[in-house]
């Protein structure tokens, strides 16, 4: 059985959803990443997540996945059920972070085959998401102060005004030697991304292809992962995509995990 | 075979049933080769079909899973590994039917995971789904917080399942004299009296994840009561022959697991405790050579990893109580286990070696394994079960049973 360990997918990394284009001309890279990062999302939402994987010969596999996430205040519970493929059709995934960022993520993995639910590890986030392209690291929450952020410069794209902004992680050993955000200036939500290997080099580039304003809240339907260096890619669809429904506390539980969709 | 084709019509009766509802039907077609090293003898040619067909609603849900086994000669072997209806509440669920149930955080080893028997035909090699033989019973789960309390109630007694005489994992037991076996015992007649009684309560929580079991059971290994004959002829006593009468006995068994991360690492352990066990003894003052003794079965383990590869290793010990010096077991066993995987090429392509290791006999079961997804419903599994010992210990016996194999599997 494959690992999967990951939060519900919302990339918070390169979506800000409920701002408005308001930032002052001396506010640095650090106040524009923050106002990404610190996103309204709603209480809770529940969605369908299709990835398709695309080898450089253009075969595609598919994955499907009906994942729910609520917001208890003080921490995020998420919960994934795979749908597709066969053999991993009724697995799920649990996950529990915390605002405290000294406390690490509880995540557990049920296993319908040996009808085991098992407590993982929360340390593997360089590893990539069922054979795709995300890391575990770029599906979930990264911390403004992770990074040093610096504007490299203003660019405008198809008539939209882009701030292009280089984050350079603290920790040198972090997988990525540093990532370029392209943000929007209109709305603070991204365009694009790049990710720079340990040697410097562009190793991937994360393309936002669609948004939606669902409940009010901006929602990233349509991405695009390619692998620059192995020239693969991965694309990723959200669908049925609902906020605030009012997901009953008790969704987030080994109870509902061990009994599936 | 009046049950095999009383299941067959239950299992058509329930597919034509399913079918009407739409329901959620999946399962795999497998072929498993294996070839012995030391002869070149298949050491097994089976064709699997497995199927599950579910209905969940709001507030019941229905599951057949049956596993249909064709081996060498065409001869068939049609297993109901769980047939059962689930009944939803706001704070409890009812499982009534054939069930599958997995207790503990111990991989790979069975210490709380008692409920389901085993079927050991073929050892421990078969996957762990297969190797756990369904049980009628009645599940109740209540659930408070993020804790869930568990009473679970098995009418029919049923015991593990052994290698069958000529099996190439049956193994003869040595005796002293020639031996007589009388089975009349073997069997527990179902009755409310002989019916089995499981509690658990777990908890999942953000620090640590734990149960607490007990079990009201059978000992799924029958006991050996022997008698033994003697010629008096020559004034001397010579043993002549044994007469052997299995038999199970009831027992209890109280234990607990856990298990928690601490910086990365997974931290678990598992223990139970069995009340009066009985034990074979080569005391002349043992009563049918058996002693009674408390038992006690734990294990602690760490999984973790380095980079991606994913590691796990635990050390289990089983302890008999009060040991004796004429008793056929240790006092104690010592047995670890090793797991590493590793997957790539965007986990398609994924390598394995899981390990028990004999500390006491000195033994060991090596199975490493290599699996290619062609694609996302088809692999093919390539691996190999080496047993390394001198033909001592639960590992070692095996030794002529070293082999490697081959599984061509289809998902859908």
């Amino acid at each position: 059985m494959k690992t999967l360990r990951i939060k519900a997918i919302a990339f918070a990394i390169i979506f800000a959803g409920g701002f408005s284009a308001q930032l002052l001309a001396q506010e640095t890279a650090r106040d524009i990443i923050e106002k990404v990062y610190n996103r309204s999302e709603g209480d809770d939402m529940a969605s369908n997540l299709t990835m398709t994987l695309i080898n450089k010969s253009g075969s595609e596999r598919v994955r499907k996945i009906k994942q729910f996430t609520k917001d208890f205040g003080d921490m995020e519970k998420s919960i994934m059920f795979f749908v597709a493929p066969a053999d991993v059709k009724n697995t799920s995934f649990m996950n529990w972070t915390y605002d405290d960022a000294s406390k690490s993520d509880d995540q557990w993995i049920y296993l319908p085959a040996i009808k085991k639910t098992k407590r993982i590890s929360s340390d593997s986030k360089s590893d990539y998401f069922m054979g795709s392209d995300f890391t575990y690291d770029d599906l979930g929450d990264r911390k403004v102060d992770d990074d040093t952020h610096t504007i490299l410069r203003e660019e405008t794209i198809d008539g939209v005004d882009y701030w292009v902004i280089q984050s350079t992680p603290k920790d040198e050993d972090y997988m990525y030697s540093k990532t370029i955000t392209w943000i929007r200036k209109d709305n603070f939500i991204g365009f694009k991304k790049e990710f720079y290997d340990e040697d410097g080099e562009l190793l991937k580039i994360l393309r936002i292809l669609k948004f939606e304003k669902i409940s009010g809240f901006d929602v990233i339907t349509n991405s695009e992962m390619e692998n620059t260096q192995k020239n693969h890619k991965t694309k990723m669809v959200l669908s049925n995509v609902q906020i605030n429904t009012g997901i009953p506390a008790s969704k987030f539980s080994e109870r509902m995990m061990m009994r599936g969709l | 075979m009046r049950t095999k084709g009383l299941t067959l019509i239950l299992l058509l009766l329930a597919f034509q049933f399913t079918i009407a509802q739409n329901p959620d039907i999946s399962g795999f077609a497998r072929n498993y080769t294996g070839v012995l090293f030391d002869n070149g003898d298949f050491a097994i040619l089976q064709n699997t079909f497995n199927l599950n067909i579910s209905k969940m609603g709001d507030r019941i849900a229905f599951k057949a899973n049956p596993l249909l086994y064709h081996y060498n000669g065409d001869s068939l072997d049609l297993r109901l590994r769980e047939l059962y209806v689930d009944l939803y509440f706001n704070n409890f669920d009812i499982r009534i039917g054939k069930q599958q149930v997995v207790w503990g955080k111990a991989d790979g080893v069975f210490i709380t995971d008692i409920v389901s028997p085993l079927n050991l035909t073929e050892f421990l090699l078969p996957d762990f789904d297969e190797i756990r033989i369904g049980v009628n019973a009645v599940k109740f789960d209540y659930y408070f917080g993020n804790s869930t309390f568990e009473v679970i109630g098995i009418p029919v007694f049923t015991p593990t399942e052994r290698p069958a005489a000529g099996s190439i994992w049956y193994k003869q037991p040595e005796f002293m004299a020639p031996a007589t076996f009388d089975w009349s015992k073997a069997d527990v007649k179902p009755s409310l009296g002989n019916s089995e009684l499981f509690v658990k309560y777990s908890a999942l929580t953000s620090k640590i994840d734990f149960e607490l079991m007990g079990g009201y059971t059978w000992d799924d290994n029958p006991a050996f009561h022997v008698t033994k004959q003697f010629d008096m002829s020559t004034g001397k006593p010579v043993l002549t022959g044994l007469n052997i009468t299995p038999e199970h006995h009831r027992l209890t068994v109280a234990g607990g697991a856990f298990s928690t991360e601490i910086k990365g690492v997974v931290l678990r352990g598992e223990a139970a405790w069995y009340n009066g066990k009985y034990f074979q003894s080569e005391s002349p003052l043992a009563k049918d050579a058996l002693v009674k003794k408390n038992y006690l079965h734990y294990v602690a383990g760490l999984d973790f990893n380095i980079g991606s590869v994913k590691l796990s290793t635990q050390f289990i010990q089983q302890a008999i109580l009060n040991h004796e010096e004429n008793m056929v077991d240790e006092k104690t066993e010592n047995t670890m286990t090793f797991l590493a995987r590793y997957d790539m090429l965007r986990e398609t392509l994924h390598l394995e070696l899981f390990s028990y290791i004999g500390l006491t006999n000195e033994d060991a079961l090596i199975r490493p394994k290599i699996t290619y997804d062609f694609e996302d419903s088809f692999s093919i599994l390539l691996g190999s079960n080496i047993f390394v010992g001198d033909g001592k210990g639960q590992f070692g016996q095996y030794k002529g049973n070293s082999m490697a194999y081959i599984k061509l599997k289809y998902s859908f």
